[in-house]
């Protein structure tokens, strides 16, 4: 038994410690049949419906892969296939993103009409202090009228951390990189990173933003994080690194 | 060949886990009813935690102490119906003592009865720190992992449920002298 710490502790615990032991022993009904079986009753379900689940996801990427073979290019690339992707030239030179299955990033996602990329909706963005367990990288073009999906990466639970811890040891703004003036039309970021994170909660975003002359950082809807190269290195890899953009052509090391 | 040691082990398996099942079911079923103060949630509790077990065996048995693990994985079964459900966690306004003290020799197991009563007005996770805390014995650290919390967290959940029991105990030893 830990030591008691304080009063009520060594007051009660003993107490409690005992109508939980006579309860336990007391306890009428408890059915300890057939546990073992119906555990492995279970597994077994499970493991039937997992390779129904991934014969069925076979069967739908292969049918995708006829598909896109005799339907022309996908505007849509991923890391898997970075060579065909604009701005790849330098993913030769990253280290190949570990990847993952996962759903892949939504072709229609908030940041496309939100009109910048620190409108990250509440609920949305990520707590920074909250463990994470895998991580997809979503990059959007955001221009007017021509919207659209141009790379996505997986990365592992280890990634995805590694990206969070560089970015909430940040100051809110990266003194380094220019402030520029310009008009509302004008500020408007040509394209912007979703960095998609799994965690207990569910799917928590941090928007990044390098493009534009309003802002540039990671965005998580309730705090603004400075914009630079160490978290980027991180997922900026295949379809998702940028060619450039206004901020990380003045940032080095990217 | 292979396949005969393979199927020789997947059936080792089978028995270890058939019997090690056999042999502690008692000791998890008792600890999920104290945790849970329900039949029934103890026994869902303990075949999920049984099934994650026999998914993962392998691992599982070779632990230092297989029988922590799963009751771990018990917890986390009830924890995880907390997410699953939103089981809000609603502790009654006025905790009462159902189990009247007894003037005669049987004022210990009153006592008990009482305390087990007062135990079913915690909220969920005030209660599961005090099982974890007072009937596994764990320190403040082990319960915050257990629960997901920080062990300030685990340490304030006992102590607020200590300071509940208290007040509603000697609100009834006085009303009882």
């Amino acid at each position: 038994m830990p030591e008691p710490e304080y009063g009520p502790e060594q007051e009660l615990g003993p107490k409690i410690a005992d109508a939980l032991q006579t309860k336990a022993h007391t306890a009428r009904g408890l059915q300890a049949r057939g546990l073992a079986q119906v555990a492995r009753k279970r597994v077994r379900r499970r493991r039937q419906t997992l390779i129904a689940g991934s014969a069925a996801v076979v069967v739908a990427l292969s049918i995708g892969g006829v598909w896109g073979a005799i339907g022309g290019p996908s505007p849509v690339s991923t890391s898997a296939d970075s060579s065909s992707a604009g701005g790849a030239g330098d993913a030769d030179s990253k280290e190949a993103a570990p990847s993952l299955p996962g759903p892949a990033c939504p072709e229609q996602h908030p940041i496309l009409t939100a009109g910048s990329h620190e409108a990250v909706p509440a609920g949305v963005g990520l707590d920074v202090e909250l463990p994470v367990y895998g991580l997809q990288a979503c990059r959007y073009r955001l221009l007017a009228g021509d919207t659209m999906l141009l790379g996505a990466a997986t990365f592992n639970a280890t990634t995805a951390q590694q990206v969070v811890d560089a970015i909430k040891v940040l100051p809110e703004r990266n003194p380094t990189l220019p402030v520029f003036k310009c008009t509302p039309d004008t500020a408007r970021p040509s394209e912007a990173i979703v960095l998609r994170f799994d965690t207990r909660l569910g799917i928590r975003e941090i928007w990044v933003g390098y493009d534009g002359c309003s802002s540039a950082g990671f965005f998580t809807g309730s705090r603004t994080f400075g914009l630079y190269a160490a978290p980027l290195k991180l997922f900026m890899t295949g379809t998702v690194r940028p060619t450039g953009g206004t901020y990380l052509d003045h940032l080095k090391g990217w | 060949m292979e396949a005969a040691l393979a199927a020789a082990e997947a059936h080792t398996g089978a028995i270890d886990f058939e019997l090690w099942v056999t042999e502690k079911s008692d000791a998890l079923l008792r600890f999920a009813y104290i945790l849970t103060g329900d039949v029934t949630l103890a026994e869902d509790a303990v075949q999920d935690a049984l099934t994650t077990a026999c998914a993962r065996w392998g691992r599982v048995s070779r632990a230092d102490d297989p029988e922590a693990y799963v009751k771990r994985m018990v917890v986390n079964a009830h924890i995880s119906w907390w997410r699953r459900f939103r089981r809000r966690e609603a502790p009654a306004a006025e905790p009462t003592r159902t189990a009247p003290a007894s003037p005669d020799g049987t004022a210990a197991r009153a006592d008990a009865e009482a305390v087990w009563a007062l135990c079913a007005t915690l909220p969920d996770r005030q209660r599961a720190a005090v099982v974890l805390r007072f009937y596994e014995e764990l320190s403040y650290a082990e319960i915050g992992v257990l629960l997901h919390c920080a062990e300030a967290t685990a340490r304030s959940h006992v102590h607020r449920a200590l300071g509940v029991l208290k007040n509603t105990l000697s609100r009834e030893g006085a009303e009882d002298a």
